[in-house]
């Protein structure tokens, strides 16, 4: 029997609006304080956060992920069906929506847009939706996907930004013999159906958007979205800086504020600091093979090594001096921000006396030393290992602190070169799945690169990866997490949300836990 | 008494400037190697924690990274002898586009930050010299030692604090469109790369001017009834700039690495940032075409250095 997932199309402003009393006043410019630049505004082709983070004012997807990072709402597909047997999803195509250059929105480019995503030789993000198999459009208004296999991931694919929705004609026009020449002259001055369209770009510099006069969301006053004239993204790659900037009235907003000025700018009247809940967890990866790369006997081949490192960790104590008390601890290897998420408690609360019983339980009783790579440069590593250091210390872990700059430690990485390293991740998709198949799915990336491999959880995350029904794939969620959690293949340590300081007239604004930057409900209050 | 121009002159700067492109293929070779020789690749630098082993190996192919070194030099050559730098992996514009438009901002901070530390320097030296010893000398020389000893990004960030965010004096970083803005701009990051640089020269530039002061010729010149200031201005100044002119030569490396900094805390889009990130991210071609520029760039000031080193002092030219 179809079942037909309706969704609710809500009159008033979708996802990421903060639902204020006052009406939203139109016009002005917001300019918003950047640590980095984006590197290449291309959906499938970008590598960074620091381009996903923006491209979702450019360009719309098909779905939108809901502000909670929980669920999806309509975007440029008013409703979506997916067949009994799972294998067909049919999407409904709003009508009337243009392209930023005035070309309307049609079937065919939502179907050539998607072509290109899924296909495996265009950037690295084809896995999000590589379980279509062939499309076909019907009419003005329908575009149908014929999958593989059953996907439950894939309503939350189609609200990531690697689907998004590009104009076929105005890209193949665009010089250049291959699809990355093509993607890098398109790329110079994108063209999408989101709120704000590509103005212009100083690199390194300034990158400046504009409304977008046809957007077809509306706003709560029954004209279209979005509120503000401008967004202006300077680049301010010095915290102290960016910090005084704001403190000066010369930006509206600064991103990624460093935790040890949260305190000082959260007492500041002319100052929101907004803490958003994201999906970032900070962790520290263990290589758990039995000898490292230079022959040595590794410790933390044994599990209670594993734990006993974790139990050893006093985390609220961490939390409070790495992060001045803006972190929370982790349940699990995933944040609570993301679906599906298994919540027992803390992970490994603080208790070191069962550390030192574990430890001598596997025979380290004497202690034991290990090695940790460090990001060179960082205040977040060195007071994270630092703090860690002097707690394993007490139960006789002598911790060494190697640092390196990135591209030297990634490759250490890749080669399996290392013993510990520090660790930060995002989700990309409102699923699961991505994380899950870094950390613990053998297949991937022999979860993080650190050798872990435990048969049960990779064959529960295969049959996750075709289970359509919620409740069963939540139990099969919550047999890896608990699986994982006592294996312990990492330190966990924190979640920390995204630290954004706004001038009080500016709302509206949200960064979901995926870290999308949502500027289509912000505006400037008089 | 003045410099014999014509063809000596003439002669001598044609040299240098022949010098110049032995040095730059030098430099050429050396980058081009010696950053392909550090750990890591570009791809999986900017893949991070996402990078599988089939997307890295696939985007490197792509990049051409996988051929031999000696293979990817010649590529590079072909192009280079073509006017063409290459793209830039991460940026994904031309390399030479970049250095277009970032050349020109650091050269206008490290002229502007040069101009300043000269106008600091000069007057002051002269001051610390004549009054040798007795307080004014006292209160110059530590003052400016006060400047040479702070590290560049913390006298950045008390300027900026200061005179910038507190007092609106000067805009909080950035680089400004059109002339004017630029000059306001940047007026605080280069005065704030001078300032050691102005200490350094301070320095030199008082002891050359006492050590000149004392010279027989002098004595000499004050024998023959010459009035005071003509000795001073043709005489004392210009034999103590010499050494002076030559310290500032040498330290345009400095200068150069201050300005990485200085680019950073001020949000400056100039190549000093460039390169520094490009070098963590291994962006080869961008390393080596601002490499290759740097390397033009000090070349001639040296040669300037030296030209005005020969003009002050024309025993250097022959």
């Amino acid at each position: 029997m179809t079942r037909w997932i309706r969704l609710m199309v809500l009159a008033c402003a979708l996802f990421g609006l903060a639902t204020t009393a006052e009406a939203a006043t139109r016009g002005g410019t917001l300019t918003y304080a950047r640590y980095a630049d984006s590197l290449f505004l291309d959906p499938v082709f970008n590598d960074a956060n620091v381009d996903i983070w923006i491209l979702t004012n450019l360009y719309d997807t098909l779905l939108m992920p809901t502000a909670d990072g929980k669920g999806v709402n309509p975007g440029l597909a008013t409703e979506y069906k997916v067949a009994d047997d799972g294998l067909t999803f049919t999407l409904k195509i709003r009508q009337g929506v243009k392209f930023g250059d005035g070309s309307p929105l049609t079937v065919d480019d939502v179907k050539w847009s998607l072509d290109r995503a899924r296909n495996p030789k265009n950037g690295i993000w084809s896995f999000i939706v590589d379980s279509i198999d062939s499309i076909d459009t019907q009419g003005a208004d329908t575009v149908v996907l014929h999958l593989k296999h059953p996907d439950p991931t894939l309503a939350a694919g189609l609200a990531t930004f690697n689907t998004a929705i590009l104009p076929q004609k105005l890209y193949e026009a665009t010089p250049g013999s291959t699809d990355e020449e093509k993607a890098k002259a398109f790329a110079e001055k994108p063209v999408g159906t989101g709120p704000f369209v590509f103005d212009s770009w100083q690199r390194g510099t300034e990158m400046v958007l504009k409304r977008n006069p046809n957007y077809w969301q509306m706003g709560d006053d029954g004209k279209p979205l979005p509120y503000l004239d401008e967004i202006r993204f300077p680049v301010i790659p010095d915290d102290a800086t960016r910090i005084l900037k704001l403190q000066a009235g010369e930006v509206d907003g600064a991103e990624l504020i460093p935790y040890a000025r949260v305190g000082e700018l959260k007492n500041d009247p002319n100052l929101d600091m907004e803490l958003y809940p994201s999906t970032k967890v900070t962790f520290l990866t263990m290589n758990v093979r039995p000898t490292l790369t230079d022959g040595t006997k590794n410790p933390l081949a044994d599990p209670r090594v594993r734990q006993a490192l974790n139990y050893a960790i006093d985390k609220n104590a961490l939390i409070k001096i790495v992060t001045f008390d803006v972190g929370k601890p982790v349940v699990s290897f995933m944040s609570s921000a993301t679906p599906l998420v298994d919540d027992q408690g803390p992970a490994y609360p603080f208790d070191a006396s069962k550390a030192k019983a574990l430890l001598a339980d596997a025979g380290y009783g004497n202690g034991a030393e290990v090695s940790c790579i460090a990001l060179a440069g960082s205040a977040d590593d060195n007071a994270i290992l630092t703090t860690i250091q002097q707690m394993w210390a007490q139960v006789g872990v002598t911790l060494k602190i190697d640092q390196m700059d990135n591209a030297t430690r990634t490759a250490h990485y890749r080669a399996g070169d290392f013993q510990m390293r520090t660790s930060l991740w995002t989700d990309d998709i409102n699923d699961p799945s991505e994380i899950t198949s870094y950390f613990a799915y053998y297949p991937q990336i022999q979860s993080l690169h650190g050798g872990f491999q435990d048969q049960t959880i990779d064959d529960l995350y295969t049959k996750s990866q075709q289970e359509m029904d919620s409740a069963k794939r939540a139990d099969m969620y919550k047999q890896i997490q608990q699986t994982y959690m006592k294996a312990a293949p990492i330190i966990f340590l924190y979640q920390s949300p995204y630290p954004v300081a706004l001038r009080k007239q500016v709302k509206g604004f949200v960064q979901i836990p995926l870290g999308n930057n949502i500027f289509s409900g912000a505006y400037l209050e008089k | 008494m003045d410099s014999a121009r014509g063809p000596v002159g003439l002669k001598y700067v044609a040299v240098r400037l022949a010098q110049i492109v032995p040095t730059f293929f030098l430099v050429m070779v050396i980058v081009f190697f010696l950053v392909r020789y550090l750990p890591g690749d570009p791809t999986s630098a900017v893949l991070g924690i996402r990078a599988t082993e089939e997307a890295v190996t696939r985007i490197n192919a792509q990049l051409g990274l996988d051929r031999p070194m000696i293979v990817q030099f010649w590529i590079f050559l072909q192009h280079f002898v073509r006017g063409d730098l290459l793209d830039s992996i991460i940026l994904k514009v031309p390399v030479m586009q970049l250095i277009e438009e970032r050349m020109p901002v650091t050269l206008f901070l490290t002229g502007l930050a040069s101009l300043i530390a000269v106008l600091l320097a000069v007057p002051m030296a002269l001051m610390s010299a004549l009054e040798r010893d007795r307080a004014p000398d006292i209160v110059i020389r530590s003052a400016f030692q006060i400047g040479l000893s702070m590290p560049v990004f913390y006298i950045g960030i008390v300027l900026l604090t200061f005179l910038a965010a507190r007092l609106h004096w000067f805009p909080v970083g950035g680089f400004g469109n059109g002339f004017g803005e630029h000059l306001v701009h940047l007026f605080l990051p280069a005065l704030t790369l001078a300032l050691s640089l102005s200490a350094i020269l301070m320095r030199n530039l008082r002891n050359s001017i006492i050590e000149v002061l004392d010279a027989d010729y002098v004595d000499f010149a004050r024998a023959k009834g010459l009035r005071s200031r003509l000795i001073l201005g043709r005489h004392v100044l210009r034999n103590a700039l010499v050494s002076t002119v030559v310290l500032f030569g040498l330290n345009i490396g400095t200068l150069i690495g201050g300005a990485v900094i200085t680019e950073t805390v001020f949000a400056i889009p100039g190549v000093g940032r460039l390169i520094v990130d490009s070098v963590f991210g291994r962006d080869y071609p961008v390393v080596q075409g601002v490499a290759l520029s740097l390397a033009v760039l000090v070349s001639l000031v040296l040669l300037a250095t030296d030209l005005l080193q020969a003009t002050l002092d024309p025993r250097v030219a022959r």
